[in-house]
């Protein structure tokens, strides 16, 4: 990287562009992890004892949930939420980004695009707050079904997952159809028309042809759906009921209402542990590499 | 004939561009049918319209007797061979060539066994296991070929299937592709804008430009006689002269050649001509001989402009003194040995020709031809002037 900056830029320029780059990365990404994992290591102390005899090392925080059985078992939710939400949202987004890269016009795809953006301008607090609106329980989705006939009386969306699933799919969508619209845009079109002319039907020529080439993209798309999910307050906070609490809720308490820090470093570094290791294992699901996701 | 692909009265246009104009056709069974256009003529249109990508505007495709309306791609009896190929590459060679007879459900031992008896068809045994990727250009052809054979398909469509090899590949696949059609017995119906490939492997041709057919023959009377300016100037090279017709006796036509003098030319039974109508007369380069004082005859005098030395033959690009048109010739050795001394940019030479190798035209307006190539021009429908394909040294 240095030798291309410096036949572009000359060497003083790259140096202080490298510089620069170093400096950005220790200091806003690598020490505060850092200073977040050694928090972890600790136990709670007040001010005075910070340096004292009782200031070290210790697995305390890591046993403390796996002591609590509650803590436990929304650890174990949240995993399973956000994969059924990644899935979820990979069953939206597939026929969406294939419409957008091999059926439509290019004018339908810069619209349908443009209806997808516009709802990502506003903030992610409001756009989950209209979706507490729509499900709430005296609410339009409701009055429009009642008058549908469709059912008898309102359904209570927002007890339970529903409402927080509904929320995630619709927030994270586009970090989905992105990445797999870019992979499946790159498919050769004869490679379709092969296939069915081969005699492959629809079906067929989806999982043959198109989910394959598309592997990369998916796995991208799982990733940052899952990462976000699985890391998501704002949408448990608004749409969830008091029994579908997310694992970042409990985190948020220990840091901002437990006042314990050390606590709630722990976990947020056991759920960071959970989202590496799930993205390993889809990447090793998918048989593709960083190299492939980074495209 | 037995037909086995038909064109009924089909046309097919594009908003308000026709691609296609109103055109029926017939195709046998087991023939090697080749349409021959410069590119944007409407090839893979028609391509697309018997493999059913494309729908006909008007008109409809029959393939083996049966009506082809409503009959989607993936069921129709067609297999095609795309430009690019489009060979599967996350798949191995096997899965390649197997993947019809997968969709079909059929298993997977008799599977491997029609895999591997096309594998030794196109002469590449052994490399089954391979990814499609680890293949050279010419093997990838090959496969792509043995992939569209193993659905038993009645027709097998080839859209311009060799253009993206190198010159020696591509003369060795024409030879190869032939002798497969010839083992098959399946009717190949194959796209090129290359009329050395139309001419050496078709049983018939048809000469397409701007979406219209211009003639339907066997490579040898599209030679000799075609029934267009266009395709006497795409197929082979081709003089023209502008003439006036004087009158007709048969086939022979005896002509005005107003500076040029009276000429003598051949016009098939069908063609209509009236006395006294401007027509065009084609002379084929290697038809002109040169002629000593003591000849008799119509006499071309011209000044030549440059010599080309082509190996077999020599190419003299000359202008003729009456009317100041270009005139190329092409002599054999044995012709060109004896009029060695004569062969120079600057000399004055005099030529004349056998007028049953002259065909005589209506004037139908003249072809575009390149001033520096040579080469047949023609407006394509989207405006561009493309350029026609390599010209074929004659026998
Ligand atoms: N889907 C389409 N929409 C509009 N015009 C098309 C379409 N397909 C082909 N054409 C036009 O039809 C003409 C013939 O195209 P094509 O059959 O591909 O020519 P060729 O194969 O002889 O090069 C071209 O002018 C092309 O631009
Ligand atoms: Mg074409």
């Amino acid at each position: 990287m240095f030798r291309q900056l410096s036949e572009r830029f000359g060497r003083p320029v790259a140096m202080a562009i490298l510089t620069l780059l170093g400096m950005w990365l220790m200091v806003m990404v690598t020490l505060p992890q850092l200073q977040m994992i050694d928090y972890s290591f600790r136990p709670n102390l007040l001010p005075a004892q910070l340096g004292g005899p009782e200031d070290v090392w210790t697995l305390s925080n890591y046993v403390t949930l796996f002591n609590n059985e509650i803590h436990r078992a929304i650890f174990f939710k949240t995993l399973w939420s956000s994969v059924l939400v990644t899935l979820l949202t990979l069953v939206v987004s597939y026929p969406l980004a294939y419409y957008l890269a091999k059926v439509a016009t290019p004018r339908q795809a810069a619209l349908c695009i443009l209806l997808l953006i516009i709802p990502f301008w506003i903030n992610e607090i409001l756009r989950t707050y209209s979706w507490f609106i729509i499900l709430a329980f005296r609410g339009p989705l409701n009055e429009i079904l009642l008058a549908l006939g469709l059912i008898d009386r309102p359904i209570r969306f927002l007890s339970g997952d529903g409402g927080v699933m509904v929320g995630m799919v619709y927030a994270y969508i586009l970090f989905m159809v992105f990445p797999l619209y870019n992979a499946i845009e790159s498919l050769d079109d004869n490679q379709i028309r092969a296939a069915r002319d081969l005699g492959a039907g629809n079906v067929r020529t989806h999982w043959r042809i198109v989910i394959p080439h598309a592997k990369p993209g998916i796995a991208t798309g799982c990733i940052m759906t899952f990462m976000l999910a699985a890391g998501s307050y704002a949408v448990p906070a608004l749409l969830g009921s008091p029994g579908s609490r997310w694992f970042t809720q409990i985190i948020y308490n220990w840091f901002f209402e437990g006042g314990n820090w050390n606590q709630g470093a722990a976990y947020a570094f056991l759920l960071l542990v959970l989202c590496i290791g799930f993205m390993s294992l889809v990447m090793k699901f998918f048989k593709v590499g960083l190299g492939d996701i980074a495209k | 004939m037995d037909s086995n692909v038909k064109l009924d009265e089909v046309v097919m246009r594009f908003g308000d561009f026709t691609a296609i104009e109103r055109t029926s056709l017939e195709i046998a069974s087991g023939e090697f049918f080749s349409f021959l256009g410069p590119s944007g003529c409407g090839k893979t249109t028609i391509l697309n319209m018997i493999s059913g990508f494309l729908r006909p505007s008007e008109g409809q495709v029959w393939i083996g007797g049966e009506p082809m309306a409503g009959v989607p791609v993936n069921r129709r009896p067609t297999a095609m061979i795309f430009q690019n190929l489009a060979l599967f590459p996350l798949m191995t060679v096997f899965e390649n060539i197997e993947f019809g007879l997968e969709v079909r459900g059929v298993d997977k031992r008799k599977r491997r066994e029609v895999s591997e008896r096309l594998l030794a068809l196109v002469a590449l045994e052994g490399s089954g296991s391979k990814l499609v990727t680890e293949l050279s250009g010419g093997q990838k052809q090959r496969i792509a070929i043995a992939r569209a054979l193993a659905v038993e398909p009645r027709v097998l469509l080839l859209d311009e299937p060799l253009s993206a090899l190198d010159l020696k590949l591509r003369q060795h696949m024409r030879a190869e592709l032939k002798a497969i059609q010839r083992k098959t017995g399946i009717t190949f119906i194959y796209i090129t804008h290359d009329q050395g490939e139309a001419l050496t492997m078709s049983d018939r041709v048809a000469v397409m430009s701007a979406g219209r057919i211009q003639q339907v023959a066997d490579p040898m009377t599209l030679y000799r006689s075609p029934r267009t300016g266009f395709v006497a100037s795409f197929v082979g090279e081709n003089n023209r002269l502008e003439v006036k017709v004087i009158d007709r006796e048969g086939e022979r036509v005896r002509l005005d050649g107003g500076a040029l003098g009276s000429l003598m030319g051949r016009a098939g039974d069908d063609v209509v001509l009236a006395n006294g109508q401007a027509a065009a007369l084609y002379i084929r380069p290697e038809h002109l001989r040169p002629l000593g004082d003591g000849d008799s005859g119509p006499r071309l005098e011209t000044t030549i402009e440059a010599v080309h030395f082509e190996g077999a033959w020599l190419m003299l690009e000359t202008r003729l003194e009456a009317s100041g048109e270009k005139l190329r010739v092409q002599l054999g050795s044995e012709l060109a040995k004896r009029a060695a001394q004569a062969l120079e940019p600057g000399r004055q030479i005099d030529f004349g020709f056998d007028p049953e190798e002259a065909v005589v035209l209506p004037d139908d307006g003249s072809p575009m031809v390149d001033e520096a190539t040579g080469e047949v021009l023609e407006v394509a429908p989207g405006g561009n002037a493309k350029v026609g394909g390599e010209h074929v040294p004659s026998a």
